[in-house]
C-alpha cells in the first residue's frame, strides 16, 4: 500500500507489531460485526476452541519453529460467524484479519490479506503469521486418518506425516 | 479406539468398533508410495487383502502406461510423436479426455498441452489411477477405505459407524504440522512446491508459478481434484473461483504470505 516509507526495523520488532495489531484488529472486526461468510460448523463434539492470537515472544527466527494454524473453523452447535476486518495499516504495511466468532467469543483468527512495504517485511510476516494462530495441530494430536499434501516422491515418503500414520496404524 | 481384541490396526481412529479390524498397506508405485487404509466390514481379511492387491495392479498398470520417466512407455512415445493417439492403450484417450474437462473446469489454469515437451497428463494421472484403485476396492465389496497416493487421496464408506474420515492438510512450512483438517466425502488433492521444488508452471507464461504456498481441492473425482489443485496452485484466487463454480468441488488455498482463502463449502473440522 502507499503509506509513507518507514525505516528498516529489526525483524523481531515487526513480528511483535504484527502480533499486537492482530489482536487489536480482531476485536475491531468483532465490533464491526460484518459477517462475510457464514462459517458452517459441522456436527461433532470435540471442538477445541480457545482464545485467538496467542503470540509467542521471540518467535521471529529465520525458520519458524512453531507449528501453527487454522483453528478458524470451530465446530459447535452454536452460531458460528466469520467476519473479515478491513485492511489496517500497521506501520510496515496493511493487514486484514479474519475472525471466527462462536457466540460472543473469538475462537479463531487468520490473516485474510497482507501487503507490506518491502520484501523483507513480507518474508518476516509470512513467518510470523503461523504464530498468530493458536491451534497446534500435529498428526499425533489431531486423530486423523490420513494427510493430504503436495505429492511426495517415494524418497520423500520417509519424511512424510503419512508414513508416520501408516506406521502407527499398521 | 482399541477394539476388544486389541488387534493390530486398532490404533486407527474409530476403526475396529464394528468388530472388524482395519488394516493398512503401503505400495511403492508411480514414483511415490500409495497408502491404503481398509475397513473390510463383513469381508474376511484375506479377501480384502486380495482386493488391495488387485487395486495395486491397477496402479502398476497406470505407471507402465503413463510414465513420462520411462522413455518406452506409451505416453512417452506419444509425446515424442512416435505413435498416434489411436495406437496407444485406451486409457490414454480416457485420461486425455479428462484433461480436456479439467482444462475447461479450471478456466485454463490446468493445461497439459501448454507444457514444454508435448502433452503431459501427469498432473491428473496419479489422481485418476488412485481413484480407479479405490473403485476396485469398492466393487470388491469392501465397506470403507481411504487410498492416499503420495498426498492425493480418496475415501468411500465410513471409518466406523457414525464417523467421518478425517484428513489433515499438511502445513506448507512445517512438514510435521497440519494447516487444518477436513472431512471429505470422496477426493482430497493438494498441490504445492514444497516437496518437489518449483515444478508448477503457469500455462500463460511458461514460468514457475509463485504466490501460492498450498492449494487443496475436494470433490467427487480425484482425477479432477488432482488437476484442479494444480490449477489453484498456479492460478491462485482466479482458479479458486473457477473451482468454487463447479458442482461438488471446493477449494482452499494458503498464499505465500500466509493468508488463506476457501470457496466457502469445504467441510473443515477441528
Amino acid at each position: 500500500m502507499t503509506a509513507g516509507r518507514t525505516l528498516r526495523r529489526a525483524p523481531l520488532f515487526v513480528v511483535g507489531s504484527v502480533a499486537g495489531f492482530t489482536g487489536l484488529i480482531a476485536w475491531h472486526a468483532v465490533d464491526a460485526g460484518t459477517p462475510v461468510t457464514a462459517g458452517m460448523g459441522s456436527a461433532g463434539a470435540a471442538g477445541r476452541s480457545r482464545p485467538a492470537a496467542t503470540s509467542r515472544a521471540g518467535a521471529g527466527k529465520r525458520h519458524p519453529a512453531h507449528r501453527g494454524t487454522s483453528s478458524r473453523r470451530p465446530r459447535t452447535a452454536h452460531l458460528v460467524r466469520t467476519a473479515t476486518g478491513p485492511g489496517v495499516n500497521f506501520g510496515y504495511g496493511t493487514i486484514a484479519v479474519k475472525v471466527t466468532i462462536h457466540g460472543t467469543r473469538i475462537t479463531a483468527v487468520s490473516v485474510a490479506g497482507l501487503q507490506t512495504l518491502e520484501p523483507t517485511s513480507q518474508q518476516i510476516c509470512a513467518q510470523a503469521i503461523p504464530v498468530l494462530r493458536s491451534e497446534v495441530l500435529s498428526a499425533q494430536s489431531a486423530s486423523i486418518n490420513s494427510v493430504s499434501g503436495a505429492s511426495y516422491t517415494s524418497a520423500g515418503y520417509a519424511r512424510s506425516l503419512q508414513a508416520a500414520l501408516d506406521t502407527l496404524h499398521a | 479406539m482399541p477394539d476388544e481384541h486389541g488387534r493390530r490396526g486398532s490404533a486407527l481412529r474409530g476403526a475396529g468398533e464394528s468388530g472388524e479390524t482395519a488394516f493398512t498397506h503401503a505400495e511403492k508405485v508411480m514414483g511415490t508410495v500409495v497408502s491404503f487404509t481398509v475397513v473390510p466390514g463383513g469381508m474376511p481379511e484375506p479377501a480384502a487383502r486380495a482386493a488391495v492387491e488387485a487395486a495395486c495392479r491397477v496402479l502398476r498398470r497406470a505407471d507402465a502406461v503413463f510414465s513420462t520417466w520411462n522413455p518406452a512407455s506409451p505416453v512417452s512415445r506419444l509425446r515424442r510423436g512416435e505413435v498416434t493417439p489411436d495406437k496407444v492403450p485406451a486409457e490414454v484417450s480416457e485420461v486425455l479426455a479428462l484433461c480436456l474437462t479439467a482444462r475447461e473446469a479450471s478456466a485454463g489454469w490446468f493445461d497439459p498441452w501448454a507444457l514444454p515437451g508435448g502433452v503431459d497428463p501427469t498432473g491428473l494421472v496419479k489422481g485418476w489411477a488412485v481413484e480407479r484403485a479405490a473403485g476396485v476396492l469398492q466393487r470388491a465389496g469392501i465397506d470403507a477405505a481411504l487410498v492416499n497416493g503420495g498426498g492425493d487421496l480418496t475415501v468411500f464408506g465410513s471409518p466406523a459407524p457414525g464417523r467421518r474420515w478425517r484428513v489433515g492438510i499438511r502445513h506448507p512450512w512445517r512438514a510435521d504440522a497440519l494447516a487444518c483438517i477436513v472431512q471429505p466425502r470422496a477426493a482430497v488433492a493438494t498441490s504445492a512446491d514444497y516437496e518437489r521444488g518449483a515444478h508448477l508452471l503457469d500455462p500463460a507464461t511458461g514460468r514457475p508459478a509463485t504466490g501460492v504456498a498450498s492449494a487443496t481441492v475436494t470433490g467427487p473425482s480425484l482425477a479432477l481434484a488432482d488437476a484442479l489443485a494444480t490449477a489453484v496452485a498456479v492460478g491462485a484466487d482466479q482458479a479458486l473461483r473457477a473451482v468454487g463454480a463447479l458442482d461438488g468441488y471446493q477449494g482452499y488455498l494458503i498464499r505465500a504470505d500466509g493468508s488463506e482463502e476457501d470457496t466457502g463449502g469445504m467441510e473443515f473440522t477441528s
